[in-house]
């Protein structure tokens, strides 16, 4: 305090200066310092009951009428024809903070509806069968080709990823190794007793000296998870403690915050296989289904919050994913079969807040076993994540999948003003933000007729900035702001194809 | 990795072992032979001899059928077997899930229950080999794992020829959609490639040396005409393959020149085991499945002298008893190579073997009512999973990664996490709470296993039994010292004595009974935790 204050008025002036050519231009500091988080919805999520296609409501009737949530209470996300589920406050929260994406209809050609099969194509990003190496374990092979051999080491002390619970994370299985630690408790550590051993050149030293490694690396491991949590903070006020989804994810932005540099965390949620009571026979806003989407939304919102309050915002995303999605007729079990596309969810500061793809088209008629027809394959989002999070290179990222890849911009508004932005996205950045007076938005446009509003957090527009404007190329469109008092407001981008928003403080 | 193997084997032999016959080699054999024997067989197979104990090894040992125990049955009578009984009207899926479940349970209790015999290890092996997973029907998954029951000491060529057109086979491999109208290649190509002659290198385009493209797609016509009838009827007391004349592919089959150029004549139902005749005359297939053996039971490593004399011998013994898997298993375990010294410890074990090795090499058993047994043995059937290893449901098609993928092998079987989850297993089997089900515990049962070691009252005789059951090379003499002193408190050796004579003497006392079991439960953890005990 007292060195600090020293020559404070001076300094003060080139560090303010700093700080906002820094936040103008280079959000994020470096790819290395990014988090992703995974949340995996195993059985298969209904996606037709967690984001609503409300212009199809009436056909959703037709359908899958014993399981549908009433429309007057679905939870509505400004100006889009799309709803949560009513148990999704939290993750309407989210997205009313541009903190929250939507990809439509994801999933791959000619889907297989068998849990262990889709899984497995989910997790290696690839349709080969033969492919054993998750889609994260290859990326990492590529960048640590000698794990687990030499890990952890100075350079990278922490495990690459961290699977909460039991198992380790099929996503991140590399030739050699997993690169997820599977941590139940980051407290619990126990550290495994081990010996030496004598590799006597024969295949029982071998082993000896395999194991002996191994558990050295798993107390190495176990040690700095340990510290990073105890070093770290949770603020969030928002965390149920008996939402078990929360409390792993209130662990993660422990060991977040206490300096670990784990890359990717994963988090799984059993039981969306919901062919059955997926709602109550009595009432319709109850039953599995609802449950488990509480849990997500209310662990998300909670993490999010979180996140922000610890000012990590600029640092961690995620995403959700499930193996599939379900029919769209229901059945009469009050439940739902395995189907194929689902929508996925992402969530982070970066995100450029927007739903991708238009809401899938329900028939009028009940065809049998119809699911959601696929329209964005999930190895383009993964490749895209790997693009726009972790800056991978595109002649890295292309070698990874059994597909040719057509890059989503799903991340980019942290990497605006970074040299990487391609000329082909419409990244977008406000600046300043917060403004008063004027602000000024950059985006990408890509030779088409665009509308711009400023809506509240209620939805309703307060500026229309222009409603048909043809755009092509980089453009810096001014903002006038001043009728529009002290608040939250979302800058709200959309084309025939897509809505974009990002988020708007005034002060006045 | 781990530098590579500077001192391997030196005795390339299959010819019989005529060295000392001593726990050493007497254990070897148990360990590699069963999933875990107990002290008593060891010091029962040095008393035998080899000759002996081989041939009670490789006795086969009878099943009984799965039983209905969980409530979502619903059509079976609880405690009675639904092999022949329907699945309900309409949603099958309690039933279904409860069926499975019982299945674990089954699978669990017999390798809990594998006595004497190789039986549950070999069965574990075709497993691996022929990987099908849990059909969607477990009437149709029962009769896979009986079918790998039947011949698991059987014959290899009758085997093939009956798991071709088993239920589970046929819909895992999609045998049941390759008709004359659409074939699918999928059985016929896992036929050649991993269950019958193995793929070779690539010699030229669709050339795999041991066969060819042209012989999958033969192969895919061959097979045609099998459907699968009763999946998940209601009506059908059974599920069963039959062949449907009109599907069937009634063609002359040509093959290429790697299987001599034969053809294959219609002959309808009979015809895929005409061909199957034909592949089989391929000695390459003897040294296929010999390799595969020897992986299993021996070593992963196939090195060029393993390739030059063991399996060239093993195919040998196979070819001319016309693929019965006995007598090549009894040469194996007779051989001056099984011996080498240099080859004990060179497997890790698998999650499977890790778990029984400690369940059944304490003697211990799951004797609760039939809910709460089934239970207990589903929650085994859990840790193997957790671990990597779900009896059942192999990962793919190949099987079991650490059975098949250089260089790494058994060592696959252990990463950061399992290795954690092994810890703990031996903890939760020891001083933990064990398993903990309808108010029922079930640990190891320590005080069977102190009374079954070869001379209890014997504080340093407890502690050598008790190392050479469960490590391969024994332990240094400072760990078995710190073992000692776990085990007798620091006390001197007498004091064992007297308190274990207190024991037997005041049975059912547990104020003498209780010191004593927990005792053996630290000293087995202590010995358990250490990774001299993944390895055999």
């Amino acid at each position: 305090m007292a060195l600090g204050s020293i020559g404070m008025p001076f300094v003060m002036n080139n560090i303010q200066l700093q700080t906002i050519q820094q936040k103008l231009f280079n959000f994020a500091k470096s790819a290395e310092d990014r988090v992703l988080i995974i949340v995996r919805l195993n059985g298969g999520n209904d996606g037709l009951n967690t984001v609503i296609p409300l212009d199809q409501y009436d056909n959703l009737v037709i359908q899958r009428q014993n399981i549908l949530v009433p429309q007057s209470q679905a939870l509505s996300l400004n100006q889009s024809n799309l709803a949560l589920h009513p148990v999704m406050s939290g993750m309407q929260h989210i997205f009313q903070d541009g903190q929250l994406g939507i990809i439509q209809n994801v999933g791959y050609p000619d889907q297989n509806r068998s849990h262990f099969r889709s899984t497995d194509i989910w997790s290696t990003g690839s349709l080969d069968p033969y492919e054993h190496k998750g889609w994260l374990g290859r990326h990492f092979d590529d960048y640590y080709p000698n794990y687990p051999d030499d890990y952890p080491n100075a350079t990278y002390p922490d495990p690459f990823a961290i699977s909460m619970g039991y198992n380790v994370s099929e996503t991140c299985q590399g030739l050699m190794a997993n690169f997820s630690q599977a941590i139940a408790n980051p407290l619990d550590s126990i550290t495994l007793p081990n010996g030496t051993s004598v590799d006597d050149g024969t295949y029982y030293g071998s082993h000896m000296v395999y194991l002996t490694n191994l558990i050295d690396q798993t107390n190495a491991y176990g040690q700095r998870i340990y510290n990073a949590t105890m070093a770290g903070n949770t603020l969030s006020q928002l965390y149920d403690p008996n939402n078990e989804v929360a409390k792993q994810l209130r662990f993660v932005a422990r060991m977040i915050s206490g300096g670990l540099q784990t890359k990717v965390y994963i988090i799984n949620i059993d039981g969306f296989d919901t062919h059955s009571g997926q709602v109550d026979q009595t009432n319709i806003l109850t039953g599995r289904h609802s449950t488990l989407l509480k849990t997500l939304s209310d662990a998300l919102y909670a993490f999010q919050d979180d996140i922000n309050l610890l000012g990590l915002n600029q640092r961690v995303a995620g995403f959700t994913f499930s193996e599939f999605g379900r029919q769209i007729a229901s059945n009469a079990s009050l439940g739902s079969d395995h189907g194929d596309a689902a929508p996925m969810f992402l969530f982070g500061e970066c995100i450029t807040s927007q739903v991708i793809g238009p809401n899938p088209v329900i028939s009028n008629t009940v065809v049998n076993q119809a699911g959601v027809p696929m329209q964005i394959d999930f190895r383009d989002v993964y490749a895209s994540l790997l693009k726009d999070w972790f800056l991978v290179p595109e002649e890295d990222i292309e070698p990874l999948f059994d597909h040719s890849i057509q890059y989503l911009d799903l991340l980019g508004s942290c990497n605006l003003g970074v040299e990487k932005v391609s000329k082909n996205k419409e990244g977008l950045m406000l600046y300043p933000n917060p403004a008063s007076g004027m602000t000024y938005l950059r985006m990408n446009a890509k030779n088409r007729a665009y509308a711009m509003h400023i809506i509240d957090l209620n939805g309703n527009i307060v500026v229309e900035v222009f409603s048909n404007k043809h755009l092509d190329g980089e453009q810096i469109i001014p903002i006038d702001l001043q009728n529009i008092v002290t608040g939250n407001y979302l800058v709200v981008i959309r084309d025939g194809m897509m809505e974009k928003s990002i988020k708007l403080f005034v002060i006045k | 990795m781990p530098s590579s193997v500077t001192n391997p084997p030196t005795n390339f032999s299959l010819d019989p072992y005529t060295g000392t016959w001593t726990a050493s080699q007497a254990s070897h054999l148990l360990r590699r032979a069963l999933f875990g024997p107990t002290s008593q067989q060891i010091t029962d197979a040095v008393a035998n001899g080899m000759d002996a104990t081989v041939a009670m090894l490789l006795t086969p040992k009878p099943i009984d059928l799965p039983i209905s125990y969980d409530t979502g049955e619903g059509v079976a009578t609880y405690g009675q077997p639904w092999n022949l009984t329907p699945y309900p009207a309409g949603n099958v899926e309690a039933t279904q899930t409860a069926r499975i479940k019982s299945l674990g349970a089954w699978l669990m209790k017999r390798l809990n229950n594998e006595g004497n015999s190789i039986h549950e290890k070999l069965c574990l092996f075709w497993h691996n080999h022929f990987a099908a997973p849990l059909s969607v029907d477990s009437r149709s998954t029962l009769k896979y794992h009986q079918l790998v029951h039947q011949y698991a000491l059987g014959n290899f060529k009758d085997f093939i020829k009956e798991m071709t057109i088993n239920t589970s086979m046929l819909e895992f491999q999609n045998g049941a959609t390759n008709s004359v109208y659409s074939p699918n290649e999928n059985y016929a190509r896992e036929f050649l490639e991993l269950f019958s002659i193995g793929k070779g290198l690539q010699s030229g385009p669709g050339d795999y040396s041991n066969y060819t493209e042209e012989d999958v797609a033969a192969g895919a016509k061959i097979f045609t005409g099998y459907v699968i009838q009763g999946i998940q009827s209601s009506t059908d007391n059974d599920v069963t393959s039959v062949f449907v004349p009109v599907l069937h592919d009634n063609t002359v089959k040509q093959l290429s020149y790697r299987l001599n150029n034969e053809t294959v004549n219609p002959a309808g139902q009979n015809e895929y085991a005409n061909y199957v005749d034909i592949v089989f005359q391929q000695d390459e297939v003897a040294r296929f499945i010999a390799r595969k053996l020897y992986r299993y039971f021996v070593n992963h490593d196939l090195t060029e002298d393993i390739e030059a004399s063991i399996i060239p011998a093993m195919a040998s013994v196979l070819t001319a008893n016309n693929y019965e898997v006995q007598p090549v298993l009894e040469a194996l375990f007779k051989s001056q190579h099984f011996y080498d010294v240099k080859l004990k410890g060179s497997c890790i074990k698998s999650p499977l073997e890790l778990l029984f090795s400690i369940v059944n090499g304490t003697n211990s058993s799951i004797n609760f009512d039939l809910t709460t047994t089934s239970d207990m043995y589903l929650n085994l059937y859990g840790l193997g999973d957790n671990l990597g290893q779900s009896y059942g449901q192999p990962p793919s098609v190949s099987g079991w990664t650490a059975y098949y993928q250089a260089p790494s092998f058994t060592k696959l079987w252990v990463n950061s996490t399992h290795i954690k989850t092994r810890m703990s297993v031996a903890y939760l089997f020891t001083i933990g709470a064990g398993l903990q089900i309808n108010g029922q515990t079930f640990k190891v049962n320590a005080l069977g296993f102190l009374d079954g070691l070869s001379n209890p009252s014997n504080v340093n005789s407890v502690i050598d039994d008790m190392i050479l059951i469960f490590t391969p090379r024994l332990l240094s003499t400072t760990q078995r010292t710190i073992l000692k002193t776990v085990l007798t408190g620091g006390q001197p050796d007498f004091e064992w004595t007297i308190q274990y004579n207190d024991y037997i003497n005041n049975p059912g006392d547990v104020t003498y009974s209780n010191p004593i079991k927990l005792k053996v439960e630290t000293t087995l953890m202590r010995l358990l935790i250490l990774p001299e005990c993944q390895i055999f």
